[in-house]
């Protein structure tokens, strides 16, 4: 008799499962492509066993996207306020269909990144496209549909879409309710399970235990809850304190939250997420080998950008760019030599200074005047910049407490509210000039680092 | 308009629409930045969807966030059950004192904001901020239409609510533009 139920086995969940219908998207194109590009880009260059591929990724993320289902879904885990907001919640007879498209589309959701990831998207491609958009096009192409078409029940490929991209990334399509809430269970802020299954897998791989929190809690006590209230007017001004009794009912929309008992799951997992950040995703060192793999990329592609055809985006993996990059590292004819050679022989350049807060008070863009006071003074070829600050919002999602009452995050939890977003400002220089550069810096910090100037053009 | 032009015009929104009343939660500052942007035409470069409690704007939820980590804005946590309100810094003050052209030029757009959406409850703020954007979407249309347009967009806004709330939206334009001719 033929098998029909699949596993894989995974160092993270164990066992990822799934059906035939599914296993046919797994060895589609697109997907086993994922076999050849790397989680995190270059940081196998720090932590050398982080060589893992977004393909193991993206099987993670289907299996947990299931799970996550499963529980939200389950009838006694369900708000009453959200059976009347959310009817299709209990719609027992489409459920099975959006379980399906859930999976696929948490399973197809990466199938738009360049080789190395993030590395570089931004500059890398042409304005107006990001490897969302590129996911977007796979997934809408005949191949894609066609697996989708022919599965039991078929799918719509337009629902996949959203679901994997997202709001965020789809502002051209609309979502109801149900597809914002699905969406969320596979790219939202707090509880997406792309990002729970990056956390617990690059902290694996990498040999850190920074990432790791208890997500089988956490997945047990994920409820789809109405939003956190929203008071009307200020507390501080009003005769009493603002309460669920004197102020209107504000509107209340679905949104991912947990029950009071995972709180400090949640927690764990806002924390993870700042340490990954702080001490692995923003490792300085990482990021200047990043640097230099997208200086060698814009030398070596065609007018300096990835092609957004999908043909060629399929055709190029990190494989390709690896031996193209080793060839250039020996020969200092071919285009990119010099960053290939960094890369390569770990002549990395080194960090000149990184964002400090006493700096930040003065001029929030104090990594900006410091890199553009070292071009000046040692030429922009010896000088790059990294600036990046955490994207998303506050930890703010709903919690439903043990009496059934619904309260912010923010109101419950000390923790979440102490949580700093995350952000780096790094200036690198060339190793050969970084004694040089830093006692031109500790000379001059002061007249350097000094408040932003209005432009003369407002 | 650089970053700092921005983080300049969004912690002064912040400062008026706290001293006129508001709450001035994270739900606030998008409707409010919104209107100051769509109503007011302050150029702040956000991109706006209709989503949860109307028009929404991811990359100023990034930009909010981005300016909580340079000190720029303060997080409030406030008592069960609600979320925070949000602050602007000494050190956003300051910087609001070295950008005195770009808070003139858009300044009075930023007080008009404050001082007609401060005291809106959230319900409010969701449907005239969802009519201004109907408006800004569907131009050629009547209002009843983009009435419709709404209500199929929020089912909890009845159509007549929607009428209702793009007609205040014209009124606060007209106000709008008269203030600004004086």
């Amino acid at each position: 008799m033929l098998k029909h139920l699949h596993e894989i086995r995974d160092p993270i969940h164990i066992f990822i499962r799934l059906n035939t219908d599914e296993r046919t998207v797994v060895d589609s194109v697109p997907l086993q492509r994922l076999r050849h590009i790397h989680q995190l880009a270059t940081t196998f260059l720090v932590y050398p066993a982080a060589t893992h591929r977004r393909f193991e990724h993206s099987l993670g993320v289907m299996e947990l996207a299931s799970r996550v289902f499963d529980v939200v879904t389950h009838p006694y885990n369900l708000h009453d306020e959200i059976r009347r907001l959310v009817p299709e919640i209990t719609d027992q007879a489409q459920l099975g269909y959006w379980r399906h498209c859930l999976k696929m589309a948490a399973l197809c959701h990466d199938i738009g990144h360049l080789p190395f990831s993030h590395a570089a998207e931004k500059e890398l491609l042409p304005e107006g496209w990001d490897h969302e958009r590129i996911t977007r096009e796979i997934l809408d192409g005949q191949q894609m549909r066609s697996l989708f078409n022919k599965m039991t029940p078929p799918l719509r490929a337009d629902d996949v879409i959203k679901l994997a991209v997202g709001p965020k990334k789809a502002k051209d399509l609309s979502f109801s309710d149900w597809e914002t809430v699905l969406a969320e269970i596979i790219v939202g802020d707090a509880f997406g399970v792309d990002r729970m299954d990056y956390l617990l897998r690059d902290s694996h791989h990498a040999g850190v235990a920074y990432g790791r929190f208890d997500h089988h809690r956490l997945i047990d006590t994920l409820r789809v809850l109405p939003s956190s209230p929203v008071p009307d007017q200020e507390a501080d001004n009003a005769a009493e304190p603002a309460s669920e009794e004197n102020v209107p009912a504000p509107p209340r929309e679905p949104a991912l939250g947990v029950d009071e008992g995972g709180l400090h799951s949640a927690e764990a997992l806002m924390l993870a997420r700042f340490f990954m950040y702080s001490q692995l995703y923003f490792h300085p060192v990482r990021r200047a080998y990043d640097i230099h793999l997208k200086d060698f990329l814009t030398a070596w592609l065609e007018g300096g950008r990835f092609a957004t055809e999908v043909s060629n985006h399929l055709e190029t993996t990190d494989n390709e760019v690896m031996a193209t990059l080793s060839q250039a590292s020996r020969d200092p004819e071919r285009p990119g030599h010099d960053a290939a050679r960094r890369i390569n022989s770990r002549q990395h350049f080194r960090v000149l200074y990184q964002r400090h807060p006493d700096d930040v008070r003065i001029n929030p863009e104090a990594g900006k005047a410091v890199f553009d006071a070292a071009c000046e003074r040692f030429g922009p070829e010896r000088c790059r910049r990294d600036r990046y600050s955490q994207r998303s919002g506050a930890p703010d999602f709903p919690v439903q407490t043990k009496d059934g009452r619904i309260a912010s995050s923010l109101a419950m939890s000390q923790t979440l509210n102490q949580l700093e977003a995350v952000s780096v400002d790094f200036v690198f220089v060339d190793p050969e000039i970084l004694v040089e550069a830093r006692n031109w810096l500790e000379l001059n910090r002061s007249t350097i680092i000094t408040p932003a100037e209005e432009p003369q053009d407002e | 308009m650089n970053r700092l032009q921005i983080a300049a015009l969004l912690t002064r929104l912040v400062d008026r629409l706290r001293s006129h009343g508001s709450w001035c939660s994270e739900t606030h500052i998008q409707k409010s930045t919104y209107v100051a942007q769509e109503l007011g035409g302050v150029p702040l470069g956000f991109n706006f969807i209709l989503y949860k409690h109307g028009p929404f704007s991811f990359d100023l939820r990034d930009e909010v966030t981005s300016l909580r980590a340079d000190g720029l804005l303060l997080m409030e946590p406030q008592a069960f059950p609600y979320g925070p309100k949000f602050k602007a810094t000494e050190t956003a003050h300051q910087l609001q004192q070295r950008y005195p052209k770009t808070l003139n030029t858009h300044g009075a757009a930023l007080e008009f904001v404050a001082q007609n959406l401060a005291d809106k409850p959230v319900a409010e703020l969701e449907r005239l901020a969802t009519a201004l954007f109907a408006k800004a979407n569907l131009p050629d249309e009547v209002n009843h239409k983009r009435a419709q347009w709404i209500n199929a967009q929020k089912p909890h806004i009845a159509t007549d609510e929607a009428v209702a709330a793009l007609e205040e939206v014209e009124s606060l334009e007209g106000v709008f533009q008269k203030s600004q001719a004086i």
